[in-house]
């Protein structure tokens, strides 16, 4: 059997699998923090360990069996074996990295600000989802259209409801790194992942654990730049406390980073196929598994126990309800067309075929040998805007003489 | 390395064991079931046109398929 799966089912498998490996991270980095309470010390020693679990689980994927490597059979069917970067990955690798260490660095520097406890502000880092959306309808060949913004609003609005606890106090600093270094700090990195993901090495696609354990290894050299920065200026001594606590306390740092990696390589391979913003949305399914997370954290007081206020729990009944409407939205609305095209005699094919992919929602144009001339692929989340939008233009392409339109009614896809 | 869509007519019934039977061919990377003039869009990555021949003959050979068209991608724009 060749194919085996839709390639829809697989999107939401891998996202909900990263997000069930970031809830277990989670729990390990509570734990963690109790260990090395300095944050800037366990985020240094969660890139170091990071880099040597990422390197170490890398290599093992990377032992063949049965002619291909064992990280193809079960992680990502493109991966060979790990490899030293490409040339045109290395500005991607640039900014994904310092994104990554950026987040990083905002994040333990609110753990810091609010004394460890940051329950009040961490749920405005979904907010990230509204933020990779805006970027898209920036970038042209993206527009998200108004079930996206409305899905990806009610996701994010619902993830703040649900991972909600009134436990801490609100500051407006802490408000503003949010708002401006940590999710900032994320989009880079998903984006920039995302772009890694797309590109062709060697004619086939990139793969996951590759861009995951470059990207561990520049965000390691970021962070140790920014905090020795820091360091210097402040007259305090982190990278020192980081690299001791990173040999004193690694037993925990090191199952945190064992979880992030397959959080990571699972959340960059799904990626690949959707848009950063829905991606996003899906993985944002964390608060959902978080909860026995948070329960058995809670039973044995690592966390202040699950709550049992019948508001805040309706609140965050709410908050989950909410987003998983706005993740099954996102699934069940996408469009997929072909439409197969005929051209006049007398006009230039790659004109006609720029002309084309100029089309907003215009995924893939082909120049085809056979009774067409053209096949060109189409994503729409809405039928109407498939006319308005798309087949409207087509047509008024000037080489284009006949054109037919077949909606996709299911699809499996090998990747 | 040679890229092509094979459209694909059926036959009134059977589809679903068709396409199971379509799964299971080499080099083909996406199979798509259409409503329009054709029923299934195939496409087929393949290194010869030898091997073209091969995957169109495989899925001509499936029970329920009327008539394939084959369109060799001579160019590409994606994403």
């Amino acid at each position: 059997m060749k194919i085996r799966i839709r390639k829809r089912y697989l999107f939401f498998i891998l996202a909900f699998s990263s997000a069930i490996f970031n809830s277990i991270g989670s729990a390990f980095d509570a734990v963690s923090q109790l260990f090395i309470p300095d944050p800037w010390a366990l985020g240094i020693a969660c890139f170091v360990l990071g880099v040597i679990v990422s390197g170490l689980i890398s290599l093992f994927l990377s032992i063949p069996y049965k002619g291909k490597s064992l990280g193809a059979h079960s992680i990502d069917p493109t991966f060979k074996r790990v490899r030293l970067l490409k040339r045109k990955e290395l500005k991607y690798h640039l900014i994904a990295g310092f994104g990554n260490a950026v987040l990083t660095i905002g994040y333990f520097f609110l753990l810091s600000l609010m004394s460890g406890d940051v329950s009040i502000v961490l749920p405005f880092t979904q907010v990230v989802i509204l933020y990779l959306v805006i970027i898209e309808s920036l970038s042209e060949k993206d527009t998200p259209t108004l079930v996206e913004v409305q899905s990806s609003v009610i996701v994010t609005f619902g993830a703040i409801l649900g991972s909600l606890t009134l436990s801490g106090t609100i500051n407006l600093t802490a408000i503003a790194i949010v708002f401006l270094v940590i999710n900032p700090g994320w989009v880079l990195l998903s984006f920039y992942q995302r772009k890694l993901k797309m590109l062709k090495i060697d004619d086939s696609p990139n793969d996951a654990i590759n861009i995951r354990v470059w990207n561990v290894i520049f965000a390691c050299i970021f962070t140790l730049i920014i905090v020795s920065v820091f360091d210097i200026f402040m007259g305090t001594e982190h990278v020192m406390a980081g690299i001791r606590s990173s040999i004193d306390q690694y037993f925990w740092v090191f199952l945190l980073a064992i979880s992030t990696y397959f959080a990571f390589v699972f959340y960059i391979r799904a990626l690949g196929i959707g848009k950063a913003s829905v991606t996003q949305a899906v993985k944002a399914s964390v608060i959902v598994f978080s909860i026995p997370v948070s329960i058995i954290l809670g039973y044995y007081g690592i966390i202040p126990a699950f709550t049992t206020d019948p508001v805040m729990i309706v609140i965050k009944m709410m908050g989950i309800m909410l987003m998983l409407l706005g993740i099954l939205s996102f699934a069940l609305t996408l469009t997929k067309a072909y439409v197969f095209i005929r051209m006049k005699p007398g006009y230039d094919i790659e004109t006609t075929m720029k002309q084309l992919w100029d089309i907003k929602g215009v995924n893939r144009v082909t120049a085809v040998a056979g009774p067409y001339d053209f096949i060109i692929k189409i994503h729409t989340r809405t039928l109407i805007k498939g006319y308005e939008r798309i087949l409207r233009k087509v047509e008024s392409v000037p080489g284009i003489d006949e054109f037919t339109w077949q909606s996709v009614l299911k699809e499996w896809e090998d990747i | 390395m040679i890229n092509a869509y094979i459209l694909v007519s059926m036959q009134p019934g059977n589809s679903d064991k068709a396409i199971e039977e379509m799964r299971k061919i080499d080099h083909v990377e996406k199979i798509s079931v259409v409503a329009g003039e054709f029923d299934i869009v195939i496409r087929v990555k393949v290194e010869t046109l030898e091997e073209l021949l091969h995957a169109t003959n495989e899925i001509q050979m499936i029970h329920g398929v009327q008539k394939t068209t084959t369109q060799v991608i001579e160019k590409e724009i994606a994403l």
